[in-house]
């Protein structure tokens, strides 16, 4: 005959635990993403948008996110904000306003992200910015804003010190160069050849659209440079490439456009690709990456049957970013609690991206993030990584300290 | 200089031959029956996917694949023609305008339901490139030059030489005479907008193999075939064959030759001077 109490002991036990589980298991954070997931901003913004999902669902599988006693699943919605400000405005408000998220990340482009970071401080919400380079996102002191891509003039001094130990000195640019961040890498690359007594003679533009540069390319050709430094988005920037080769140009070809393989190989071939540099932060290349982004990689592909775009693990960290924030403030509501605890956060260790973290921490106090810049070329059909830029993330950090 | 003045004369000529397929099947429309139709470009896009899809999910090789898509393009044109445009022929000139709207974004949808809204372009295995002096000329734009010319002289003696491009001409001059002289009016719309869809077609190829095809791309080239129509003369075929060749070397040579910042904006003051001189278009016939 069983002991009564005893009996009752275990039932209440086991109810007990029954229903702790079951309260962990049901609870869920919706996290939003408003990115470029068609038109031209959508090599960067589609890729971020699937890294963001697959971080969740990795997070899922792993228990979710740790809150006190709860455990919270990350619930996804995505939103397609075409790189455009006014798009990514209505998204990101869509988001707060009826979907009641407090967390969005994506953000692949400059536009349309200094459109939402415009209004963000205002809100009870986080941003987490991937892949848009615009320097003055991080400028504004924005106390609910953080950003895993370094901005593109950091970059860009790099490269203009790798370009003038090459001993190019006449550098002619071919690029978007109507869009601040490009432009301002061009800057930064002009002003580190001065140094070396090297000069840029031409600036010419493209357009996001533009896919005939021939006419640019031939003044550029006359001009006879030494070299051509190609800034712009993936597409415009393969037919720049393409149509190069198809002009008979035989100089070194620079560029800082962050495209995989796959992407360039869908408007050129790799014959027209040799030989070709990019000059950009240590994205996800899978002969330089490190045991998380070989991983990525293998899941990413296996997941969408693409590989990942070499930024796309910006978006990728900031889910784990945001999921040991979150833990380390212990409270999902209180989103400036979240925000603050961003700030002060170690380099999670899933991340994909080689951080170069300010006084040990991921964000510097203007919320900004930095990776190591590497010079890539094109070899053989890939990109490999051939040596780092020398950049001091500690240093550019107080300079960033200094804008407004 | 005079090398570069002769490049981008020929960078200019392989994209304004497209301009001039474009503004062709938008005169022939225009000039015939009156109706602006806007979702020409979203058409040619529709052609250039479709060879594209032939060439890479199909395997045809690429000189299979294009007739194959004329083909789909001219049994689009009767379509569009008999479903969009007939039932409101004879009602106001707006509710053609509403529906050339409404098809242009049809269609648009169409492209990104079927073909998704990734750029594309076609492969066509042409990496050659001649040289000449300093001139260099990539194979695949020497060919699409030819195929320009020769799809303009092939419209060129259907139009003027053949019964029924005398009647189409009949039509668009005075379509009550033409009805007196036993023209089958009824046919006219159905042919000239298969004609003018497959030489929409033939561009969005072009277009696809020359640069590349993406949702958007269309909306441009449907502005700069209206702009060629103005430049060259409303309904005037030899006007919008010179209108195209002009705004193609036009945008070149000012990329190369002033900004290319200003490329698009120099082209339309090119355009808006020559209609302050002549205000009917290059070869338009003043009223």
């Amino acid at each position: 005959m069983p002991n009564p109490k005893l009996t009752r002991a275990c039932a209440a036990l086991a109810l007990s635990l029954v229903a702790g589980t079951a309260l962990a298991a049901e609870k869920k954070l919706t996290i939003g993403v408003a990115d470029a997931l068609t038109g031209g901003g959508a090599v960067y913004g589609l890729p971020q948008a699937n890294a963001v999902k697959m971080a969740a669902e990795e997070i899922n599988a792993a228990g979710g996110i740790k809150v006190g006693a709860d455990n919270y699943k990350l619930d996804v919605i995505a939103y397609d904000d075409k790189a455009n400000p006014t798009e990514a405005t209505n998204a990101v408000r869509k988001l707060i306003d009826r979907d009641g998220v407090k967390y969005i990340l994506g953000f692949c482009c400059s536009g349309s992200t200094s459109a939402v970071a415009s209004f963000i401080g205002n809100e009870k919400a986080v941003m987490l910015v991937g892949n848009a380079a615009e320097r003055s996102i991080t400028t504004k002191k924005i106390p609910n804003l953080v950003r895993t891509r370094p901005p593109a003039d950091y970059t860009g001094q790099a490269a203009g010190t790798f370009i003038a130990r090459k001993g190019q000195k006449r550098i002619a640019v071919l690029g978007a160069l109507d869009v601040g961040f490009y432009a301002q890498y061009v800057d930064s690359v002009e002003r580190e050849l001065k140094k070396a007594g090297g000069e840029i003679i031409a600036r010419e533009v493209f357009s996001l659209k533009d896919r005939d540069m021939t006419p640019q390319l031939t003044k550029i050709r006359g001009l006879n440079p030494d070299a051509i430094l190609v800034v712009g988005y993936v597409e415009p920037a393969a037919f720049v490439y393409r149509q190069a080769v198809e002009l008979g140009m035989k100089i070194p070809r620079y560029g800082f456009t962050s495209g995989s393989e796959e992407q360039f190989l869908r408007v050129t071939t790799s014959e027209q690709m040799e030989g070709v540099w990019d000059l950009r932060p240590t994205e996800l290349t899978l002969l330089s990456a490190s045991k998380n982004g070989v991983a990525y990689h293998a899941n990413y592909t296996k997941k969408f049957n693409a590989s990942p775009s070499p930024s796309s693990p910006y978006a990728y960290d900031q889910v784990y970013a945001l999921k040991a924030a979150i833990e380390a403030a212990g409270t999902v509501d209180n989103t400036e609690a979240v925000a603050k605890a961003l700030r002060n956060l170690p380099v999670p260790s899933q991340v994909v991206m080689q951080y170069q973290p300010v006084d040990g921490k991921m964000f510097d106090s203007n919320g900004q993030a930095y990776t190591s810049n590497g010079a890539f070329q094109w070899q053989k059909g890939q990109w490999v990584f051939v040596e780092d830029l020398p950049s001091d993330s500690k240093a550019y950090s107080q300079f960033l300290s200094t804008l407004n | 200089m005079l090398i570069e003045i002769l490049q981008q004369t020929i960078n200019g000529l392989a994209i304004g031959g497209v301009y001039v397929l474009i503004a062709l099947g938008l005169t022939t429309v225009f000039g015939i029956l009156g109706i602006a139709h806007f979702a020409h470009g979203s058409i040619s896009m529709f052609g250039g996917y479709l060879t594209f899809f032939l060439v890479t999910a199909q395997g045809l090789p690429v000189l299979a694949a294009i007739p194959l898509a004329l083909l789909a393009g001219i049994l689009l044109g009767l379509l569009v023609e008999i479903l969009a445009y007939r039932p409101v022929r004879n009602a106001n000139h707006i509710n053609a305008f509403i529906v050339a709207l409404g098809l242009t974004m049809m269609v648009e949808g169409l492209n990104l339901q079927l073909f998704g809204h990734e750029q594309v372009v076609i492969p066509t295995g042409l990496s050659k490139v001649f040289r000449l002096g300093g001139i260099t000329v990539p194979e695949l734009r020497l060919y699409v030059i030819l195929a320009a010319i020769l799809l303009v002289v092939a419209m060129m003696i259907f139009v003027e030489r053949t019964k029924t491009g005398q009647a189409i001409r009949a039509v668009a001059e005075n379509r009550d005479a033409a009805i007196l002289m036993g023209v089958n009016v009824k046919t006219i719309p159905l042919i000239v907008f298969s004609m003018s869809t497959a030489l929409g077609v033939a561009a969005g190829i072009m277009v696809g193999a020359l640069f590349a095809i993406a949702p958007g791309i269309g909306e441009g080239l449907v502005v700069k075939g209206f702009a060629v129509l103005i430049l060259g003369g409303l309904g005037s075929f030899p006007g919008a064959i010179l209108g195209g060749t002009v705004l193609g070397i036009t945008e070149s040579i000012a990329a190369g030759f002033i900004s290319s910042a200003y490329k698009d904006v120099i082209a339309f003051v090119v355009m808006i001077l020559v209609l302050l001189f002549r205000p009917q278009g290059l070869l338009g016939r003043a009223p």
